[in-house]
């Protein structure tokens, strides 16, 4: 349902917008969607409802620390209302049913949510996910600027170009030529006004560009063998408690992941009435996997080895893709400096199992 | 390499060559520019990727539950003051810790530096420090500023940089480079503001907290088995990232870390969405010391703040 197909487009067809017109454009679809863009407005960067005027963060925005997982899969959300009455419990389903557009998503995060689709379509539909899923586009960003914590080219994301978003722009300068990439993208593109067409001087200038933030990305993964490697080594608690012995189990890593989906599910009501929410969980608690009789993950490094295993070695094995973009948040904002590449470097070689 | 980094490397090795220590905590070098990482080892070849420099952030403490003792720690003076903390609080004992001791020359907040030259840490290619100047270099140019002006707040007002309370202190002690003012100013102007304005931002803050508790789990004083945000019979707080749940969880916090936060500013500095969790335990602080005379982790001999009484305490209702 949300497979992208990439049109190759010819010159002829590429358009280009002055950076000091997308605020115009912005508010042209304002009139028919949600737009959120890249904003420090609540004190975190994060994707925020335009607020009608600024586009700052054409000049300050490399990556929001909050993903944009969170526009599709909000760290709390109600699943439906419940009230009694005489015949017992009724319930009110609640549909997302607001169309939006998210500005300025970046390649890493854009594949992440084309990750996690594979899940939330799998055998159960979740239809919360994809409603809003459906009812949102997509405008990428690529990268000028990569942190020094990214690794995307190692898990075969390019930083300035995707076909997982619908319509994709690349800084040109004071433009920013745009990339038709799905049909959502060409209905977008219909109803947006400022746009002229790019010369093929333009495109050079996007190849350019786009070469330019590839080789700034300097973090290498070498991810060869890693599913077998991580499977091979699944019993060696001496690896993985060395490995985990300075992680305090907070829930930054999977809470500001782009591909971490885990939830909680709970009721609030109150004289009968409420409602049902889920919000983001974490495998890094240890109340996660808490049941009556006992917790499999009870150790830390049990739980260290669960998130590194699901990406690296469990999704791939169910879905046939790293679930890890190398957009390094979880580098990048870990209070203790926990590394995933340099463990995922140290997997011992074990013999097969 | 430094001296008290040579020192520090040799008498850790020594400490695990004659089996006086299990394992060493200390720091090693980041993965990242201008980061540090904790180092938890029994291998006495790992000693020699220990490091002391402007960037050692963590308060290291926060590990000592879960090693078998005796172990071997890097101490500035705020994390042994958590060390006497925790020891006060029956949580270890004095003959399981050998406290490395380090006169700490302050650490430097990255989030001050990348505000004064407006750009992300990755961007700057140098930081250096030459006794109270700081010099940036960035985009090709080298910015200086006062140590004062880029000291975590919680070391502008550190009382004792060099721990009192050591095994081995590695160097001579400092002197206070401190401006306690400076420190609080962020204390002072949310006092100054009405109760509603004050609540109204605070509201704001937590509003944006997403409950990962990193503010939790990099504290030594919350070294509660089961936090009470995980009591589910009955529920104490909702699990719900709203900000009124935000907010509870963390004053619930700050009081419960009353005469055992020693003001090391992990909380804040972990905490990836900004939220000024300082102001919050540092008034805290204030009135710890204002109401009781206590300042925590600096007598081990002193029984805990929380669970000793004192007649003179006693508020009118209770006599």
């Amino acid at each position: 349902m949300y497979r992208r197909k990439r049109k190759i487009l010819s010159g002829d067809n590429m358009k280009k917008i002055k950076k000091k017109d997308i605020g115009k454009l912005l508010s042209k679809w304002q009139a028919d969607f949600t737009v959120f863009t890249p904003s420090r407005a609540t004190g975190v960067a994060r994707m925020e409802e335009w607020d009608g005027k600024d586009t700052d963060f054409l000049t300050w925005y490399r990556n929001t620390v909050i993903p944009p997982k969170n526009n599709i899969l909000p760290n709390m959300e109600a699943m439906f209302r419940f009230q009694k009455d005489e015949a017992g419990y009724q319930l009110e389903p609640v549909t997302p049913e607001q169309k939006q557009i998210i500005f300025g998503i970046r390649p890493c995060d854009a594949r992440a949510l084309t990750i996690i689709d594979m899940v939330f379509k799998d055998t159960y539909e979740d239809r919360y996910y994809l409603t809003r899923r459906q009812n949102t586009v997509l405008v990428g960003l690529g990268c000028t600027n990569p942190y020094e914590s990214c690794f995307c080219t190692s898990l075969g994301i390019h930083p300035a170009q995707s076909a997982d978003v619908d319509l994709m722009l690349t800084d040109i300068g004071n433009e920013l030529l745009i990339e038709e990439i799905t049909d959502k993208g060409k209905e977008l593109l219909g109803k947006s006004s400022g746009l002229t067409d790019a010369s093929s001087n333009d495109e050079d200038s996007a190849k350019q560009s786009r070469e330019t933030a590839y080789q700034k990305v300097t973090r290498k993964l070498d991810t060869t063998g890693i599913a077998d490697k991580l499977q091979a080594s699944f019993e060696d608690k001496d690896f993985w408690e060395k490995v985990a012995a300075k992680c305090i189990t907070c829930g930054i890593c999977t809470f500001l992941c782009p591909t971490c989906y885990c939830f909680d599910i709970n009721d609030e009501i109150s004289k009968g009435s409420g409602a049902r929410f889920r919000n983001w969980d974490s495998c890094s608690f240890s109340l996660y996997t808490k049941m009556p009789a006992e917790n499999p993950r009870e150790e830390k490094w049990q739980r260290v080895r669960q998130k590194v295993c699901h990406k690296y070695e469990f999704y791939p094995r169910l879905f046939d893709t790293i679930a890890c973009t190398g957009c390094g948040r979880c580098i990048r904002f870990c209070p203790v400096n926990w590394d995933i590449t340099q463990t995922l470097e140290s997997v011992p070689e074990h013999s097969a199992v | 390499m430094n001296d008290i980094e040579s020192k520090l490397r040799t008498e850790a090795r020594n400490l695990l060559e004659q089996g006086k220590v299990n394992a060493i905590i200390g720091f090693a070098p980041g993965s990242l520019k201008f980061t540090t990482t904790p180092l938890i080892t029994g291998d006495k070849e790992d000693t020699d990727r220990l490091v002391i420099n402007p960037f050692i952030a963590n308060n290291l403490s926060v590990f000592l539950h879960e090693i078998e003792g005796p172990v071997g720690i890097v101490a500035k003076g705020c994390d042994a003051r958590s060390i006497v903390s925790l020891i006060q609080d029956n949580q270890l004992a004095r003959e399981d810790v050998f406290i490395l001791g380090i006169p700490c020359p302050g650490v430097i907040d990255l989030r001050k530096v990348e505000k004064l030259v407006g750009r992300d840490r990755d961007e700057i290619d140098d930081i250096t420090r030459d006794n109270d100047r700081v010099t940036v270099a960035v985009g090709g140019e080298n910015k200086e500023f006062s140590i004062t002006e880029v000291l975590r707040d919680d070391c502008l007002s550190c009382e004792s940089p060099a721990p009192k309370e050591y095994d081995l202190l590695l160097g001579e002690d400092n002197v206070v480079v401190g401006d306690r003012e400076l420190s609080r100013s962020h204390i002072r102007e949310l006092e100054s503001l009405p109760p509603a304005e004050r609540w109204e931002f605070w509201k704001n803050e937590f509003s944006r907290c997403i409950r990962c508790y990193a503010c939790r789990q990099v504290c030594p004083a919350c070294f509660c088995e089961r936090c009470f945000v995980e009591e589910s019979e009955p529920q104490w707080i909702s699990p719900l990232p709203r900000w009124q749940d935000n907010l509870v969880f963390q004053a619930t916090r700050v009081i419960h870390v009353a005469g055992r936060c020693v003001d090391c500013g992990e909380c804040e500095r972990a905490c990836p969405v900004n939220i000024p969790l300082r102001s919050l335990t540092g008034k805290m602080d204030e009135i710890v010391e204002e109401l009781f005379g206590y300042k925590a982790g600096t007598d081990k001999d002193a029984p805990p703040l929380m669970t000793a009484y004192v007649p003179e305490e006693a508020e009118d209702f209770i006599r």
